[in-house]
């Protein structure tokens, strides 16, 4: 809180979230500067995937806001919207088309040009330059995962919302996430991360724990 | 943008290609429900003429309905659907895209093969042309209009008959004129009236069917 909130700050202000009638989400407050990681924990069941999709806008708050560049995101959802990676439990893989494919549909959403190359160099460094032209629908879950996160180092976007993004990952796949974590905060991204496992001590972490207050 | 727009309608035709099971299984659907008709009633061809432009285009519209529920499912199912939601591009523009690729994969082999039924129904010339180009125009309206029910009902596990009851209603102005085209071309009637109300139908569909259709995407992925 000391810092003083600038332009790219992502500031979460009191959101309360109601499901089926029950406040499953109260008095929640933070912010994230740029450069910083956001750490999620609590119990299973929680709300920690909630307050994700309610950070990428998916969801809307009952109570409470969500302020990037000093406008709450509601009013500007589909702006703020595309400053947003998300990886949630579904990996948003298609299924019918190779390795390649699925990062070049990925550029075309993101309107940015596909160049091979690059696209290669990303899949290397997931480590899934051997598979380019599978079909996904015959990776595993651990190769979904990593081509899912491949997405974070093919396109550039300021804010990365992440939800157990460690799930089904070998060691060398969450060494290779821990990589493009600390380049993304290095170069100023907010990243905001539910997670149970310990991240890499060397990001600028802020922890918010969920249920503390209902506990 | 409009480069990606055209290899995000690319990947769409591709995907649906490769599972050749989602556009077959509609065609084949619509070619056994009108070969059906001239077995139930006889070889009578007065009989089957008369009953051509109902069994053509009833046949059509359950193809479509059959084939529009998924539009949208295999997307909610893969997580693909939040990303559509993050795009750089409108999501409007998006859906429109899908429409258009689901429009050629599934509606274009209908239309393709349905002169072949007409001759099973033993249309001439000059209607078989003007059944291919009812279904041209009406089609369209078709896979817009389903679109909107379609997805409505994407956050709901199995909806089974919930959207066929839902969309069908929409379907009949469609349905009146395409098969009055018909019914005017083998009376030799003029048949500009009914070709400019489809044409309407398109255009408005085309106007507000996409956005109708992301709204409510943006709803479903409010639960």
């Amino acid at each position: 809180m000391q810092t003083t909130p600038t332009e790219q700050t992502l500031v979460i202000d009191h959101l309360r979230f109601e499901r089926n009638n029950i406040t499953l989400l109260d008095q929640i407050h933070s912010t994230v500067n740029a450069g910083e990681l956001l750490q999620v924990r609590g119990a299973n069941g929680c709300g920690k995937s909630t307050l994700l999709r309610l950070l990428a806008g998916y969801l809307e708050p009952h109570d409470g806001a969500i302020f990037w560049q000093n406008k709450s995101i509601t009013e500007q959802r589909e702006c703020y919207q595309q400053n947003i990676h998300y990886v949630g439990h579904r990996n948003g893989i298609k299924s019918t088309l190779t390795v390649a494919e699925n990062l070049k549909l990925q550029c075309a959403l993101s309107n940015i040009r596909f160049e091979p190359t690059n696209a290669q160099a990303v899949l290397k460094k997931m480590g899934l330059q051997h598979i380019t032209d599978k079909h996904a629908a015959h990776l595993s879950a651990g190769q979904l995962r990593r081509l899912a996160l491949a997405r974070l180092a093919l396109t550039p976007n300021k804010i990365w919302i992440l939800d157990e993004p460690t799930t089904a990952l070998d060691t060398e796949g969450q060494t290779v996430l821990n990589e493009l974590l600390t380049q993304h905060l290095t170069h100023g991204g907010i990243a905001i991360v539910a997670t149970h496992q310990d991240l890499d001590k060397s990001h600028p972490t802020k922890m918010l724990h969920l249920g503390a207050a209902n506990a | 943008m409009l480069k990606s727009l055209l290899t995000i309608t690319h990947q769409e035709i591709v995907m649906t290609l490769r599972q050749a099971y989602s556009w077959i299984t509609p065609l084949l659907f619509f070619v056994i429900v009108v070969c059906l008709f001239p077995l139930a009633l006889g070889p009578d061809e007065n009989t089957l003429n008369k009953v051509a432009p109902g069994i053509i285009w009833v046949g059509a519209l359950l193809a479509i309905v059959m084939s529009i529920g998924n539009i949208f499912r295999s997307d909610a199912e893969e997580g693909h659907l939040d990303l559509l939601l993050l795009s750089a591009h409108p999501l409007t523009l998006l859906v429109l895209c899908k429409l258009i690729s689901h429009w050629i994969t599934h509606c274009l082999p209908l239309i393709v093969i349905s002169p072949l039924l007409g001759i099973l129904l033993h249309l001439n010339i000059h209607e078989e042309s003007v059944l291919v180009i009812s279904l041209l125009l009406g089609t369209p309206v078709f896979v817009l209009l389903g679109a909107i029910g379609s997805a409505l009902v994407v956050g709901i596990r199995s909806h089974g008959l919930l959207l066929p009851i839902l969309i069908m209603p929409l379907y009949i102005p469609v349905l009146i004129f395409g098969t009055g085209s018909m019914i005017a071309a083998s009376a030799n009637l003029p048949l500009a009236s009914d070709f400019a109300m489809m044409g309407a139908l398109v255009l408005i569909s085309l106007a507000f069917a996409p956005l109708l259709t992301s709204a409510a995407l943006r709803i479903g992925a409010n639960q």
